[in-house]
């Protein structure tokens, strides 16, 4: 009884820090996505038109690029959609 | 009677959760694990990563817990306590909550994309362009709401100026040790949660003195520099310091609240139509959804559980405690405000009268017609009502070994914390809304365009002229248009949710959407005619420009309910059977 | 190892100039001499039939042509099959389409031929002297230039992936990992495949780039006694001087017996463009006119190398 009680506890700080946690890096990991965003567009623009570096230091740099791409293609996907996420990446009220 | 109204309030909302909830989960929503949610079927490590669902729940909370819910009840209380606990209570959970656990699963069951887009899909592109519109209006008018009430408590209680200044300092501190440094998170924490009760204690030995009118500058300064530095020197690190903040404020007041064993001094229920909004008598229906928002129903929580909680959920069943059940805890944290000011604040403006050798006239018969008008003039209205209350509460109890200042200027930091975020939070979005506003001109006007859309001209416009508005214009006539516009957003959320439960799931219950979906439109389709003809045209008698301003939005945005009901019945969304 | 490339305007004489000069230093030392030009002369100037590998035309002189089609193609299609393998198991765009597209790409060409130069830099070690004769001017700019230009896109492109690098250390701090299913993304500069292939390009192209500006290297500027010619070769010079680029050596050819005037005031207004550079003139091949079957147009043998000139 008093076991489970004490892990009750526990999983209730657990969870209160790994809250804490999360709220701090919110922001942080928006922008990091932004900016794996901006990199893969600066390196594959030329594929769609945008001035970009010698094409091919984006060939070179293609194998290592799968998640840059799939963010980039996200992304393009989602950037008529950013209002709801905006507020609630940025906390409104 | 505090303690009473506390355990009801919980009972109701635990029972009621357990209940109705759980049929909306069941009937309307159609949960079902078996589908599996978007943040495991989207997996990309960033935006669509599962959460546990308590660690979620306090995300999603932090997110929407604010400084209105507080401000809320302290303006209703002039309708007397049963008609704001009312509406906290049953407004909450019959329209408030199911509003937001419907934006959040109709979101879910979208892949994770926002009630705008749901809106756009299910309703129109009219009705998705048109959240643009309104919530850049909304943000002007919070920023005017916002920034008076706290310009109303940084010249009342000075200490609470200065330990926000302190507080903003140990943001910064605590930002660099965070993000530059990379010191251990838990650590960090713990002299950041040091570094704020020094700041609150320091405050309340040097508080800054100053006028209305710097403060309204200082905040319109502020407004613009702080939304044009990375997020990571200031808005994070004050975000993260303001839910300890939160914690520590509900953490206080709900023991004090339950321990006080009081009576309330406030008559139940004092008038329908009290003095109120600009002057006037303001009727409990339409007008109570415009002055308690978020305590009870909020349009931009459908924002927020549709923009970042839905994309999080582990899977489909955590959504009732998500959406519904944060929504009922807010329900709560205004219950506890609600009890407060009942409890205490008549003795507050007894002794505040006293204080300031005026005549009191204040009883329960004339509560209704002098209530706002005497708080007023004693400044004791609004923020400062509850500071007051919520510290001659705590103090009433055995908390009273923490010293009544420090308490005063915790509850007051509690508030301003969370209304200057929004400042400057709505600034980075309100340029945002403008350049998608503008984009149709991108053609057709360049110049124009390109000036709109400039970064400091973008920042600029919102900044000046909500800090305008809160400087000169009349504040009630203010909350009001800022609750009219917010239960807009939450009409037309709401209406979405509801066609997506009677169109597209064609739920047998779904009437317990549809019902409240169309009550609360025209609650604030009256709320907007009586506001536009009664309320404004006295604000505009009194000053003309200010008036002018509020009233030429509020008319944009009445027309834009118009466009949208109209899509809306177009659509056919709303007949459940095709 | 010395390098020199022979540059100048079309028709001025640059392969001519080229070989006569790799001819005679082939007296004293291994020479390899390479042809860049799309429009080869160099195996019509030694009478024989060159294809794209080295030939021997003496013990000491070597000879090849770079046949730049075929050095686009192959490039292409290495880096094709690179994206074919990656991609294999995703459904991507229709690579032969692609493919085809690809080889307009601006840049291709540069690239293609920096890459051969580079090439032989690295495999032809046991000569004394490499001498390029260069395409006309606009693409040897653009290629002379492209070292340069790479390692500036790279430095931008490495500055964002440490900011990315940074959050993301950041975030592993705060928020550690959250569950089993999310993979740790690398956050340290060792770990990352990414910012080790942009360390190692830009390694690569500064290589190059301290070559080409280097001491063993030198820019030989080949006119001819006219105003056209002077023109295009101020604009060669002043290309050569942003990229800080050696030259060594300019060489007035085809000067006429009736024309020294004109080869004057071109030397002199040379001089003041290039101050401090050594001019060497070549007289004009009566035999060319003459119809006479003369390999290397009968130059006299007194073309120095700017690195024997001092």
């Amino acid at each position: 009884m008093i076991s489970s009680l004490y892990r009750r506890v526990r999983r209730f700080l657990t969870n209160i820090d790994a809250t804490h946690r999360q709220k701090a890096a919110a922001l942080t990991v928006v922008e990091m996505e932004e900016l794996e965003n901006i990199f893969a567009l600066l390196l594959m623009g030329s594929f769609t038109g945008l001035p970009s570096p010698p094409t091919f230091l984006a060939v070179e740099l293609l194998p290592f690029m799968e998640r840059e791409l799939r963010i980039l293609c996200k992304r393009a996907e989602s950037c008529n959609d950013m209002l709801a996420e905006m507020c609630g990446t940025i906390g409104i009220d | 009677m505090t303690t009473l109204i506390i355990v009801i309030g919980f009972s109701l909302y635990l029972i009621l959760y357990l209940t109705y909830g759980k049929k909306l989960e069941r009937d309307v929503v159609k949960v079902s694990n078996d589908q599996s949610a978007p943040s495991h079927r989207l997996y990309d490590g960033v935006d669509y990563i599962p959460a546990r669902k308590e660690v979620l729940l306090g995300h999603h909370f932090a997110s929407i817990a604010g400084a209105a819910p507080i401000i809320g009840p302290a303006l209703a209380i002039c309708w007397g306590w049963a008609p704001a606990l009312l509406w906290v209570w049953l407004g909450n959970i019959f329209i408030g909550a199911v509003h937001d656990y419907l934006s959040l699963m109709a979101s879910v069951r979208y892949d994770g994309k926002s009630v705008q887009f749901v809106a756009t899909d299910l309703i129109g592109k009219r009705t998705g362009t048109a959240f643009y519109w309104i919530v850049f209006f909304l943000l002007i008018l919070v920023v005017a709401a916002f920034a008076a009430i706290i310009g109303g408590l940084f010249v009342k209680i000075p200490a609470i100026a200065s330990a926000y200044t302190y507080k903003i300092i140990a943001a910064l501190i605590l930002g660099m040790l965070i993000y530059r440094v990379k010191m251990n998170f838990s650590l960090a924490t713990i002299i950041g949660i040091a570094m704020l009760c020094f700041a609150i204690w320091l405050g309340t030995v040097t508080p800054f003195k100053a006028t209305y009118i710097t403060w309204m500058w200082v905040f319109f300064f502020y407004i613009v520099i702080a939304s044009a530095i990375p997020v990571n020197v200031l808005l994070q690190p004050r975000d993260y310091l303001n839910s300890w903040l939160l914690y520590a404020g509900l953490l206080i007041g709900f023991l004090a609240a339950i321990f006080a064993f009081r009576g309330f001094e406030v008559p139940a229920f004092a008038s329908f139509s009290p003095v109120l909004l600009g002057g006037k008598p303001t009727p409990f229906w339409p007008a109570i959804p415009l002055v308690i928002a978020c305590g009870s129903l909020s349009g931009f929580h459908s924002l927020v559980a549709s923009g970042t909680s839905s994309k999080q959920l582990d899977k489909e069943s955590d959504g009732l405690l998500i959406g519904y059940g944060s929504m009922f805890l807010e329900g709560f944290l205004s219950t506890i405000v609600v009890v407060a000011i009942a409890g205490f604040g008549y003795t507050a403006l007894k002794t505040a009268a006293a204080a300031k050798a005026v005549e009191f006239t204040l009883n329960a018969s004339n509560w209704g017609a002098t209530f706002t008008g005497i708080s007023a003039k004693l400044g004791l209205s609004k923020a400062n009502l509850f500071v007051q209350s919520y510290a001659d509460m705590v103090a009433a109890t055995w908390l009273s070994f923490i010293p009544a200042k420090f308490v005063k200027v915790l509850a007051g930091m509690w508030v301003a914390s969370f209304a200057m975020t929004t400042l400057d939070t709505t600034n980075r979005l309100a340029r945002y809304c403008l350049s998608e506003m503008c984009a149709p001109m991108k053609e057709s006007a360049q110049g124009l365009y390109n000036v709109l859309t400039n970064r400091w001209v973008a920042s600029i416009i919102p900044a000046a002229i909500g800090i305008y508005l809160a400087a000169s214009g009349n504040w009630l006539v203010i909350w009001g248009s800022f609750g009219a516009s917010n239960q807009l957003i939450a009409s037309i959320a709401l209406m979405t949710g509801a066609a997506y439960v009677a169109k597209k799931l064609k739920s047998g219950f779904a009437n317990a959407a549809v019902i409240p979906a169309w009550l609360l439109w025209f609650t604030v389709t009256a709320a907007f005619i009586w506001f536009i003809l009664i309320v404004q045209p006295g604000a505009i008698a009194a000053k003309p420009v200010p008036g002018w301003t509020v009233t030429v939005i509020l008319v944009v945005m009445f027309i834009l309910n118009f466009v949208f009901i109209y899509d809306f019945v177009k659509s056919k969304s709303y007949k459940k059977a095709e | 190892m010395k390098i020199l490339f022979f540059t100048g305007k079309g028709g001025v004489g640059k392969s001519t100039m080229s070989a006569a000069m790799a001819r005679q230093l082939s007296q004293q030392y291994r020479i390899l001499i390479v042809s860049l030009d799309p429009a080869h002369n160099l195996g019509d100037i030694f009478g024989v039939a060159l294809n794209h590998k080295k030939h021997r035309f003496t013990d000491s002189l070597y000879l090849k042509e770079i046949n730049l089609q075929k050095l686009c193609r192959d490039y292409l299609q290495r880096e094709t099959r690179v994206l074919t393998d990656t991609y294999r198991y995703l459904q991507t765009i229709n690579l032969d389409n692609y493919f085809s597209v690809l080889k307009y790409s601006p840049g291709i060409e540069e690239y293609a031929l920096l890459t051969s130069i580079e090439e032989t830099l690295r495999s032809e070690n046991d000569f004394d002297y490499i001498v390029f004769d260069t395409p006309p001017t606009g693409l040897t700019l653009r290629f002379l230039a492209l070292p340069w230009i790479t390692v500036t896109w790279i430095d931008r492109l490495i500055q964002i992936r440490r900011d990315i690098l940074e959050k993301r250390h950041t975030i592993y701090r705060i928020r550690g990992v959250l569950d089993d299913k999310e993979t740790i993304l690398s956050y340290d500069e060792d770990d990352d495949d990414i910012l080790k292939r942009l360390k190692k390009l830009k390694g690569n192209y500064q290589t190059l780039s301290s070559i080409l500006q280097g001491e063993d290297c030198g820019i030989v500027l080949v006119y001819n006694p006219d105003t056209l010619s002077l023109k295009e070769s101020k604009r060669l010079i002043d290309g050569l001087y942003e990229l800080k680029l050696p030259l060594r050596l300019l060489i007035n050819n085809k000067i006429q017996q009736k024309y020294t005037a004109m080869a004057d005031h071109v030397d002199s207004a040379m001089r003041t463009l290039a101050p401090a550079i050594p001019i060497q003139r070549v007289a004009f091949s009566e035999a060319l006119l003459d119809g006479q079957n003369s390999t290397l147009y009968d130059i006299e043998e007194t073309l120095l190398s700017p690195f024997e000139m001092k």
